[in-house]
């Protein structure tokens, strides 16, 4: 491992950013330094997150700060994510919120208040993926939530208040959760490791993790995957994500679904490799499957009855999370890999069609279903990115979910799950319907004359298309730096400290899961 | 051993100050009524370091005074005192008389799920873990039971007072700037939910959180 001031860079970025943009005066109009401010302070997340990335995938782990911050293969690819959907959802944002202030639907002063939130959260969830030291990462997490209400209830409407107190209650209150089973294994970890203190860093716990108490360990992954869980939007603490998602500003929903559930994942997914260590892999794989199967499930009938085109992207989330949390629980190599990869390919699709809900939103005024029709003919870019980022969402090739839930099936299938596999395969079914719904109904379809016709401008298109790109260039083929960290963070979740120094690099994308499987033997 | 008498001892007095705060009338009470826990909470602190020797504990104590005691009671009062809500009444979803029966099951129950637990540094300190666990699950009924959303912030400030009881019990040679991290969090997460309850007062005029209906399905 070496150290390195990288981390530090990455964290500093964001916050500095943020606190630079609270310090600028509100003038008349939306202010042009806060929005050079923000494209400087997320264009530095952007080169450092892909900078991290390749250091770590060069180099070997980066930690900082006596170790409290850790960039290990896993934490590299969350990096990743934060860096780039950020990144993205960032340049949206300046369209869609200059947009919402021409339309008085924000005020100069929220305007700013946006951008410096905006940053803050993604300063948080950078604090949340680097951190090593596992009160460290509670702390991180919760500071997503306190950093992001404001930005749910920035519309300071009835309803947006309402879903920014749901998720602020629900949120702390699951997280709260969280600190029992952090608490637990540290209490744990301290009784019996040589050095007590070493139980707050999450490398030394993995590492010894045989020798924690079986019965404590098991006790604080509940306790985990019900805290950190909540804030995943697993079913059934879901309760706050479809109100928050379908409230926020749409770059804001984007960066929800996309990132922020990855983020708490990330946690679960850290504790999932110390339980593995220290009960086996049976009882976390059990529970991780229950609650992947119940979310998949109940999100896609839930997913198929919305009318309100956010409210359904929320829904679709928790199913997806549901997916990538059956990859985990279907465990080895391929199943953890395959989680991983759909945890990057849903965020890229889904921050598509977020931004893809904010254009409809810009055009129609409206998310209800019944009214927007014709998006195609009113918007035609727009139209077909949504078009394109349904069928992906959907499931189709050649897109990338396609890819990355085929590989989750075939793991459920290799590790004998086959009932489960067949159901869940078959709950996506519905799901597809409703893609279709979306795309017969309001993509296609006859425009209401009301509506101008002409898209969106070429500020808010770009970082779609650029979505897009990804959405298929990890359907083609995954870029090979992004497949071997996904083979090496999998092999460090499933064998914990004892990975290997060099692991086998696996080849995902157009090539057959057999060739994995093969290839991480 | 008495200094872990005291420790036991005192944590029982933590439950009988978060009755008062969940069945307080008015929130403003019901600040001074936290501020009140968490003074004996600095002093648990202050008994357990005593006894363990523990450095870090001292300076948890201290933090803990200036955050718990002082600045989040000071701020909840200040504006939560400026809030009403006439029609909503107590807000209660269950009579106090229940409420404190529901909390006598809560104790028993955490009682029996600490002695289960097998760890060298809660054995003298069992009482007050199973206090800890049950203070933490307090917290989360006042959420549930009370429909005033103002209660419902001070349910969240129970929660969070009983698993900083249980870090204390279990995690004390945890690092200080862990601690503080916690407690900022927590002081954030006051001011955030005091501010959206401000922002909700202004514009739905109500803290009835049954009036929180507008998003469904």
């Amino acid at each position: 491992m070496t150290s390195s001031v990288l981390p530090y860079l990455l964290l500093f970025g964001p916050l500095v950013g943020a606190l630079a943009i609270f310090a600028v005066p509100v003038g008349t109009g939306p202010s042009r330094v806060v929005e050079a401010l923000h494209v400087a302070s997320i264009t530095a997340v952007l080169a450092l997150a892909l900078v991290a990335g390749g250091t770590a995938l060069a180099a070997g782990p980066i930690s900082a700060f006596d170790h409290w911050l850790l960039i290990d293969p896993l934490a590299a690819i969350f990096i990743g994510l934060v860096g780039v959907v950020g990144f993205l959802t960032g340049l949206y944002s300046l369209g869609y919120i200059r947009h919402d202030v021409a339309h008085g639907l924000l005020t100069p002063a929220r305007h700013k208040l946006y951008y410096g939130f905006f940053n803050l959260f993604l300063f948080t969830m950078l604090l949340a993926v680097t951190a090593n030291n596992i009160v460290m990462m509670w702390v991180a997490i919760e500071a997503t939530t306190l950093g992001s209400a404001f930005l749910v209830g920035i519309y300071g409407k009835r309803s947006s208040l309402e879903a920014a107190w749901k998720y602020v209650i629900i949120c702390t209150v699951g997280v709260a959760f969280g600190l029992y089973g952090t608490v637990l294994t540290f209490a744990n970890g301290s009784e019996v490791l040589a050095d007590p203190e070493g139980a707050i860093l999450w490398t030394t716990l993995v590492a010894n993790a045989r020798l924690l108490d079986p019965m404590l360990a098991k006790l604080a992954f509940v306790f985990v995957l019900i805290g950190f869980g909540t804030k995943a939007g697993i079913f059934p603490m879901h309760a706050w994500l479809p109100d928050a998602h379908s409230e926020a500003p749409s770059p804001v929903s984007a960066l929800l679904s996309g990132v922020l559930l990855k983020c708490a994942l990330f946690v679960i997914i850290r504790y999932y490799a110390i339980t593995i260590q220290a009960v086996g892999p049976e009882f976390p794989q059990m529970l991780l499957l229950v609650l992947g199967f119940l979310s998949v499930g109940v999100a896609s009938f839930l997913f198929f009855v919305q009318q309100d085109l956010k409210r359904k992207l929320a829904y679709s989330s928790v199913e997806h999370i549901g997916l990538i949390l059956l990859g985990l629980g279907f465990g080895g190599p391929l199943g953890i890999g395959a989680a991983l990869l759909h945890a990057v390919n849903h965020s890229f699709a889904k921050a598509l069609l977020f931004c893809g809900s904010g254009n409809v939103l810009i055009k129609y005024g409206s998310r209800d279903l019944g009214t927007v029709k014709g998006l195609l003919r009113v918007a035609p870019v727009s139209g077909v990115l949504m078009m394109a980022g349904a069928l992906a969402l959907a499931g189709f090739p050649p897109f990338n979910v396609f890819v990355s839930e085929f590989m989750v099936f075939n793991a459920g299938l290799g590790a004998g799950w086959v009932w489960l596999t067949l159901a869940s395969a078959l709950l996506l079914t519905v799901t597809v319907a409703g893609f279709v719904q979306i795309v017969s109904g309001s993509v296609l379809g006859k425009a209401p004359e009301s509506v101008r016709k002409g898209d969106v401008g070429v500020a808010a298109l770009a970082p779609m298309v650029v979505l897009m790109a990804l959405v298929l260039a990890f359907g083609f083929a995954v870029p090979g730096p992004v497949t071997t960290l996904v083979g090496r963070a999998a092999e460090l979740v499933e064998r914990g400290g004892k990975a290997a120094a060099e692991p086998p690099t696996v080849i995902y994308g157009l090539s057959t899961p057999l060739r994995v499987e093969a290839a991480s033997r | 051993m008495s200094g872990f008498h005291l420790v036991n001892g005192l944590s029982g007095l933590l439950i009988v100050t978060s009755l008062l705060v969940i069945t307080a009338r008015r929130p403003f009470n019901s600040a001074v009524f936290y501020a009140s826990q968490s003074f004996v909470l600095v002093l648990v602190f202050l008994a357990l370091a005593g006894v363990t020797g523990s450095h870090e504990l001292y300076t948890w104590s201290a933090t803990a005074l200036v955050t718990k005691v002082i600045l989040v009671p000071v701020i909840m009062a200040r504006v939560f005192g400026k809030l009403d809500d006439p029609k909503l009444g107590s807000g209660e979803r269950i009579s106090p008389a229940l409420s404190v029966i529901l909390a006598a099951v809560v104790v028993v129950l955490c009682f029996v799920v600490v002695s289960g637990v097998n760890l060298r540094t809660a054995e003298a300190v069992k009482p007050a873990l199973a206090i800890s666990l049950a203070h933490f699950f307090l917290g989360l009924a006042c959420i549930v039971t009370q429909r005033n959303i103002l209660k419902q912030v001070f349910g969240y400030c129970l929660m969070e007072n009983g698993s900083h009881l249980t870090l204390a019990l279990l995690a004390a040679n945890a690092p200080e700037l862990v601690e503080v991290g916690i407690a900022t969090d927590a002081i954030f997460a006051v001011v955030v939910m005091a501010v959206l309850g401000t922002q909700i007062h202004r514009t739905l005029a109500t803290l009835d959180a049954d009036q929180l209906t507008t998003l469904k399905g």
